[in-house]
């Protein structure tokens, strides 16, 4: 449906793969203003279809992708997309936002969104170019890996003038053909890692989409929005973690800072430091493999490596990737990651459960409970490994399955660290506490951003007391909303970490930073009324540049405390539909490993204290003690008659 | 003498990842730091011996002070 805001091309297209049949799915300005895009429009379509009985793999699923209107707007970091389904690992939607060129390219199509459902009679990619929907055949292309495809696409896509048509990408490799659980899809280098999308759409036998047109996104106020973009490229290049830390270091610059803060995560989470991890670390990367730093499309943080692995130059490893093929299995050969890091891409697995998997398998054998043959720091048949779970072989076929279900097969639960049956990200929660309660109540699980990343305040960025549970259940709710509204708008959540004004992270020892540290235990209730009472918030933070830009691109008026309880209703919507498939309180849970061993022996802290937590946390959201949203809450965020009209 | 490490894009300024010095307390330190300014050598976080340390704190010989700046990303 057309709409009067700018930042949409007004379509979005429903794609029936059994049928094949393509038609308009309507989605109203009305529902752009209450949904905005991203993976909260995603999550507005899967609530109107799912009704908690669907399975994963299954005609009753649906692969959403979306965009957001800030997508291809110009401003920074704005050429995000997002995937949404019901993830066949946690049984519960998932969501995965993505960088790349894809996003803009389905834009230039003339789309916002596609949606994906049944599943084709045999293996096939698919073409849009200006909002035509074209069907081939995929026999070709199947079975091939995620860079070998990607280049073949483009030999289909080439003119008479023999270029390749400008282009976006997604595809899945291997691993999604197979089903392996924690498959993604691949767009360019980049990833739409978590929840396993790779392999719904390969149950869907879609083996790619590709997407090019020559449409423009429209802006509402092109000449404000001009500008304002060039103040927002200035203030995040001049932003120490989004002008200096990240453009230089990458992700992969925070290893030595957790190892100092007892939060990288070591031997399968067993301990928050890593002896040898300065042989796997962002300075070690930086100083003796990277080549050169990209960046996706109008991105001015170019946080991406390019590494030279065996005279290729390809992606370098992010943190997760670094930490958790590093310590995670007491490994300290920064070549090999790097090598593993291109393999797992190019089979279309996520990095962060395969490892955490491999992790748990080791331990699984140390202990004595599966007899596998993998052994912590012996690593030298690792890339057969992933091999063998892409291609469902051997014990690649159970590890294909991810820790949670192999735990619940062999024992340890204890030590199948995930969250819903998702695999935590690569910080150790024993020591940020509100990190672990973000993991355990993520609604796609074990995924340390949307579990709103207050790992930033719990000594990354700022220093926070970082076991203390006082304040950060309301923080958390804060930041996870936060996130949620800018993956939804279709900006890169790195543009948030300008929400921290600069001086606070150039001075660490200044007197106001030590006062912010001191204070940040006790802002429970400060915030807890904002996020109470966003409207009070009714006025652009001058170190947000997000609500401007958001308002001079789509014509919406937006206050920082709008683009919050936007973010909640998202947030409160993606539960409620998970609570249609038994989601509660018991299910926002973490390994016992992480909520009763210590991790310090000699400091009772050293644990996160989940259930006290919880029990604020759920208060702040407005949910009841079995961590449901009431029926008060619902009416408040305009989600009730949406979503429980499918039941 | 205490031994030095520096951490994070203070590292790539720097040059240099660990180094030794024979000085007396966190003040002289800052003067010693190769490349980096005692400016920009103040607004890095400190540990000695992997906990923090203000800049009264006085060095015993073996120390292993490490420098790194305020880092975030996913």
């Amino acid at each position: 449906m057309a709409s009067k805001y700018g930042g949409y091309m007004g379509k979005v297209l429903k794609i029936d793969l059994t049928s094949r049949q393509v038609s308009e799915y309507p989605f109203s300005d009305e529902d752009r203003e209450l949904y905005i895009g991203g993976k909260t429009m995603a999550a507005k379509i899967l609530g109107d279809h799912m009704t908690g009985k669907e399975k994963a793999f299954s005609e009753d699923n649906l692969l959403v992708v979306t965009t957001g209107p800030m997508t291809g707007s110009g401003a920074p970091s704005s050429s995000r997309f997002n995937i949404s389904t019901l993830s066949p690992q946690t049984g519960y939607i998932t969501s995965s936002n993505c960088g790349g060129h894809f996003g803009y390219y389905l834009k230039k199509a003339g789309l916002d969104a596609l949606i994906l459902t049944g599943r084709c009679d045999k293996p096939t990619w698919i073409e849009i170019q200006n909002e035509k929907v074209i069907f081939h055949d995929a026999g070709d292309i199947w079975g091939m890996k995620t860079g070998e495809t990607q280049k073949a696409l483009d030999d289909k896509l080439r003119m008479k003038n023999g270029r390749v048509r400008k282009n976006g990408k997604i595809c899945i490799g291997p691993a999604g053909e197979n089903l392996v659980l924690y498959s993604c899809i691949v767009s360019n280098e980049r990833v739409s890692g978590r929840g396993g999308t790779g392999a719904v759409m390969g149950w869907m036998r879609l083996k790619a989409v590709c997407a090019s047109g020559n449409k423009e996104v429209p802006v509402h106020d092109k000449e404000k929005m001009v500008k304002h973009t060039r103040k927002w490229f200035r203030y995040l290049r001049e932003h120490p973690l989004t002008g200096n830390q990240l453009p230089r270091l990458g992700t992969a610059g925070l290893v030595s800072a957790m190892q100092m803060k007892h939060i990288l995560s070591t031997k399968n989470y067993t301990y928050g430091q890593f002896d040898e991890f300065e042989k796997v670390s962002g300075e070690e990367l930086a100083e003796k493999y990277n080549i050169v730093n990209k960046g996706c499309l109008t991105c001015p943080i170019r946080c991406a490596r390019t590494v030279e692995v065996n005279g290729q130059q390809v992606k370098g490893p992010e943190l997760e990737t670094l930490v958790l093929l590093g310590g995670g299995i007491l490994n300290d050969n920064l070549e090999s990651i790097l090598k593993w890091n291109y393999e797992l891409d190019e089979l279309g697995m996520d990095t962060i459960s395969c490892a955490n998997t491999i992790s748990y398998a080791m331990e699984a054998n140390e202990k004595g409970l599966w007899d596998n043959g993998l052994k912590f720091s012996e690593t030298a048949e690792l890339s057969q490994i992933f091999e063998d779970i892409a291609f469902r072989r051997g014990i690649g076929d159970e590890l294909a399955l991810g820790s949670k279900r192999l735990s619940e097969k062999y024992g340890g639960k204890e030590f199948a660290i995930h969250a819903k049956g998702m695999e935590l990200a690569a910080y150790e929660p024993r020591r940020a506490a509100g990190l672990g309660l973000g993991y355990a109540t993520s609604n796609r699980g074990g995924c340390h951003l949307n579990g709103g990343y207050l790992v930033i305040l719990e000594g990354l960025g700022l220093s926070m007391n970082q076991t203390t549970y006082h304040g950060k259940a309301d923080l958390t709710m804060l930041f996870q909303d936060l996130m949620e509204m800018i993956s939804a708008a279709g900006q890169c959540l790195f543009t948030s970490y300008a929400f921290f004004p600069a001086p606070l992270m150039k001075h660490p020892n200044a007197w106001y930073t030590r006062l912010i540290n001191k204070v940040l235990p006790y802002s429970g209730a400060v915030v807890r009324i904002i996020n109470k009472y966003p409207e009070i918030a009714c006025f652009h933070l001058p170190v947000f540049h997000h609500t401007k830009g958001f308002e001079y691109t789509t014509g919406m008026k937006m206050t920082f405390g709008n683009y919050i309880r936007c973010g909640e209703r998202g947030y409160n919507l993606e539960r409620e539909i998970n609570r249609r498939f038994g989601v509660n309180a018991n299910k926002d849970a973490l390994p016992k490993r992480l909520t009763q061993s210590l991790q310090d022996p000699d400091d009772p802290d050293s644990r996160v204290p989940l259930e006290k937590m919880k029990k604020v946390y759920y208060h702040a959201r407005g949910w009841n003690r079995d961590g449901l949203p009431t029926e008060r809450t619902l009416r408040k965020l305009k989600i009730l008659q949406d979503t429980r009209r499918s039941e | 003498m205490v031994r030095v490490k520096i951490f994070g894009t203070a590292r790539l300024k720097a040059g240099v990842g660990t180094f030794e010095r024979d000085v007396k307390n966190v003040d002289e330190l800052l003067d010693v730091i190769p490349n980096l300014t005692r400016k920009e050598a103040k607004d890095l976080v400190l540990l000695v011996n992997g906990k923090p340390a203000g800049r009264r704190y006085r060095f015993r010989d073996g120390d292993e002070v490490v420098l790194l700046a305020p880092a975030g990303g996913g």
